[in-house]
């Protein structure tokens, strides 16, 4: 895959960010980012804590309205589409604060992230065996299968990230958006995190993901856009944007005060 | 005339409405707890004042006196004693509401019991009407609540605006970290919201039972009031709670124009519910879907 | 005695119904409306009406005031449950001042403060219900109908959407679930069966007026949800089991004026509430929360 990337020819674009602006009274949160999101690959976004990354997200996802530009995804306009249709239109995404289900087991949380219809019959769910397995795997792959039956809420910090992880990879979205889904993990947590998620990427998801430490960021990026006070300053391959001197003195400026 | 006469009733109606509501929203601001045993403390000031002014013949500085010392200290204890073991806890919006209505309903039910359920009124020649002009009249008590309601505004905003305490206070709402760096206890800054939020209830408590009276259930009319003001006005905006709470008395009393009575706490609802249909952040308030 | 106890037991189906129905929307939706008691109204002044004016018969009493409060709930759900929690709450509460007002002046309807007299007994295919063994089966039966129903859902699908909604709405948002059409479809379903209380209540007592439709009862109903434990199968019936009981309990208490059994059995469960949440937020039954 990183072969790949660093290949002349990008991969084609799956979600397209164009000249997007969010204003929270006046404070341009997110200002005239244009930015493309390609098929297949790993993008980093990075910059320090209130460079809009999050809003981003937001955006993207629906949440919020932007208020100007637009967002494109697979060349048609999601702006002012509401967040449950984004996210059935294949874009999903984990939260900084993970919002689990709190109150449900682990084996629920997952098992309802794949049952997206608002009715009783779930026709594109498959039948409830077939997606009780589906669950068994993901939990296997995610090291929470002993832990199905537990509440979300009394798991352990590393096995909630891994939940917010597995519930991400029931959907069947194409694009995942992770807001710093490795923060607070150790190494070894950290080594089957990478690994879990290069073999997604293998297996056709695109990822969009958050991240401070720069060590991870070396590690997993097959992009990087590196933002500051809402402005996307730079956007390209890893090696480039991490030896930009003006870009690290902004970056380590913010973590070293 | 009529319609005069009825904007008037509503003017002196809703400078009341605004400043209880005021209280409420200036206790949810400072301390995100949905406070539905507001309307509790305003039951409990107008009876304290009514059983000493009234039925003790107490002198009137003694029974307000009285009465604000009572709401003070019942505001502060639900603060201490059954708002903060819960927030340690739990502190969900669920079980602080749960919490609060079990007070207010309480509360409600002991008042009806100690004076029984019909309505009282205490009987003052500032109550009296004037007919200022023909089919026009006024009581003294129209002007007092517009004075009152405007002075205890105006302090407010001064004691926000002015002191340590309260520019922590409106800070708690925005982030309670904030509260710390100005070397404020968060727990001495939310006791000091149910003080005052509390204490903005006895001028309208005192007034109300002098003018339209009291029952033992007039706290969940109340608190219906504070809420709809709150919202109408926008969360979080006192200015926005003192103008809401304004139009909805002037609301009901205009309602009177063509329909009975019965109907006027409709207009309440039907305002409230075009606000939240129409524009959920009300006059003054930020977008708050959550 | 028999008659007595039958009459208490038939009380406590028709309230359970109403607890499980109100829980069914405060624990698995995260929807806390304090309007549920208008929503029995509706169920008992549809009954009523009918069983004057057209048929006795249960079954189209029962379609017709399901329909009607289902569909009023849904409009009121709609614009309502786009806002805040709190805001809910706030709108059901203002919607309950209404419909009180609405219940005691709409005369030709519901009568008026002095509510309808004399409702004859239903009948299911042709054969009236008068006994009160009868109707009691009757009662037992649609409790144990909404018990199976509701626990079915709460165990489906789309029970688990509610429940991801209730734990954190925007997340069910992000992953695809229609959170506005899941929470008006549990409302309806929610009104929709506490309206079948109503009817049984209105067909049992065959006089209804205002007074048991109003913020109060929507009190009581809350305060046995919570009382038994928000959110589990059992905590609903268990609370309406003791809320119920209550009053029949304090008329034994020699020393306690009549007039005050009202408001002594309010202040119990207002104080209940109170310690409740400080100590066992949970309810009673809550130990066993989220095995559901």
């Amino acid at each position: 895959m990183l072969q790949m990337s660093k290949a002349p020819a990008l991969p084609a674009t799956l979600l397209e960010i164009v000249n997007l602006t969010k204003s929270f009274e006046g404070v341009k949160a997110v200002d005239d980012v244009s930015l493309h999101l390609r098929e297949g690959i790993i993008t980093t976004l990075v910059g320090p804590n209130g460079a809009g990354k999050t809003t981003l997200f937001n955006l993207i996802t629906g949440h919020l309205r932007p208020t100007a530009g637009d967002i494109r995804w697979q060349g048609d306009s999601v702006v002012g589409t509401a967040p449950w249709k984004i996210a059935q239109l294949g874009v999903a995404r984990t939260f900084q604060d993970l919002r689990l289900f709190s109150h449900m087991t682990v084996f629920e949380n997952v098992l309802t992230v794949m049952e997206n219809s608002a009715w009783f019959w779930q026709s594109e769910a498959g039948s409830v065996t077939e997606r009780r397995r589906r669950v068994h795997e993901i939990l296997d792959a995610t090291g929470l299968v002993h832990k199905a039956e537990v509440r979300a809420n009394d798991l352990a910090y590393a096995e909630r990230k891994f939940l917010s992880l597995a519930r991400i990879m029931a959907t069947k979205a194409k694009m995942w958006l992770l807001d710093e889904p490795a923060s607070g993990l150790d190494p070894g947590s950290y080594e089957r995190f990478v690994t879990l998620l290069r073999n997604e990427v293998r297996r056709g998801i695109t990822i969009c993901i958050i991240e401070h430490n720069l060590e991870i960021v070396v590690s997993i990026s097959d992009r990087i856009s590196f933002l500051d006070q809402g402005r996307l300053l730079a956007d390209g391959e890893p090696d480039e944007i991490l030896s930009n001197p003006e870009l690290s003195s902004i970056y380590f400026g913010e973590r070293n005060p | 005339m009529l319609l005069l006469q009825l904007i008037i009733n509503g003017i002196q109606v809703g400078a009341l409405y605004g400043l209880t509501a005021v209280g409420f929203s200036l206790i949810f601001g400072a301390t995100k707890i949905f406070h539905f045993a507001h309307g509790a403390s305003f039951a409990i000031s107008a009876y304290v004042f009514y059983y000493l002014y009234a039925v003790l013949l107490v002198w009137w500085p003694i029974s307000i006196l009285a009465a604000c010392i009572v709401v003070v200290v019942f505001g502060v204890a639900l603060d201490r004693y059954v708002y903060g073991p819960i927030q340690s806890t739990d502190g969900s919006f669920f079980t602080i509401f749960v919490g609060s209505f079990g007070v207010a309903v309480v509360v409600q039910n002991l008042i009806g019991t100690v004076f029984g359920r019909g309505f009282i009124s205490v009987p003052s020649a500032l109550s009296k009407s004037v007919e200022l002009a023909p089919g026009l009249y006024v009581a003294p008590t129209a002007a007092i609540a517009v004075v009152i309601a405007v002075a205890c505004f105006v302090a407010l905003q001064l004691f926000l605006g002015r002191t340590n305490i309260g520019i922590a206070m409106r800070a708690l709402s925005e982030s309670p970290a904030l509260v710390r760096t100005f070397g404020l206890n968060p727990k001495a800054v939310s006791t000091c919201a149910f003080a005052l939020g509390s204490l903005l209830v006895v001028p309208a408590a005192v007034l109300t039972s002098m003018t339209s009276g009291l029952n033992a259930a007039i706290g969940g009319r109340v608190m219906l009031i504070s809420v709809a003001a709150t919202i109408v006005g926008g969360v979080g905006s006192l200015r926005g709670a003192a103008c809401a709470g304004l139009l909805l008395g002037i609301a009901e009393n205009l309602a009177l124009w063509r329909f009975d009575p019965q109907w006027s706490e409709a207009a309440t609802f039907l305002i409230l519910f075009a606000f939240i249909v129409l524009r959920p952040s009300g006059f003054f308030g930020r977008a708050v879907n959550s | 005695m028999i008659a007595y106890l039958i009459n208490l037991a038939t009380l406590v189906c028709i309230n359970a119904i109403l607890a499980i129905t109100l829980n069914f929307i405060m624990g698995y939706a995260g929807i806390f409306s304090l309007a549920h008691a208008v929503f029995f109204g509706v169920g008992a002044y549809v009954a009523a009406f009918m069983a004057l004016q057209w048929t006795d018969s249960l079954l189209f009493q029962l379609v017709a005031a399901m329909l009607l409060a289902g569909l009023l709930s849904a409009a009121l759900a709609l614009p309502a449950l786009r806002v805040r929690g709190d805001y809910f709450v706030a709108a059901s509460l203002g919607f309950q001042v209404l419909a009180t007002t609405v219940f005691s002046e709409w005369k030709s309807v519901t009568g008026g403060i002095g509510g309808l007299v004399g409702i004859p007994p239903a009948s299911i295919a042709g054969h009236a219900i008068t006994d009160p063994v009868e109707f009691f089966g009757l009662a037992a039966v649609a409790l144990a109908l909404v018990v199976v129903l509701t626990t079915a859902i709460v165990r489906s699908s789309f029970g688990r959407s509610l429940k991801a909604i209730r734990d954190s709405e925007s997340a069910a948002l992000a992953f695809g679930k229609n959170v506005a059409l899941i929470k008006t479809l549990s409302v309806f379903y929610s009104t929709a069966m506490c309206a079948v209380a109503g009817v049984l209540y209105a067909d049992y007592l065959s006089f209804i007026n205002v007074e048991s439709f109003t913020i109060d009862a929507s009190t009581l109903f809350m305060a046995m949800v919570i009382v038994g434990g928000i959110g589990t199968v059992w905590g609903p019936i268990v609370g309406a089991v003791l809320l119920t009981l209550l009053p029949a309990a304090l008329t034994y208490l020699p020393f306690l004026p009549r007039t005050e059994i009202g408001s002594v059995q309010q202040m119990i469960y207002g104080l209940a509430m109170v310690l409740l949440m400080i100590f066992k937020p949970d309810g009673l039954m809550g130990a066993k929360q989220g095995e559901a």
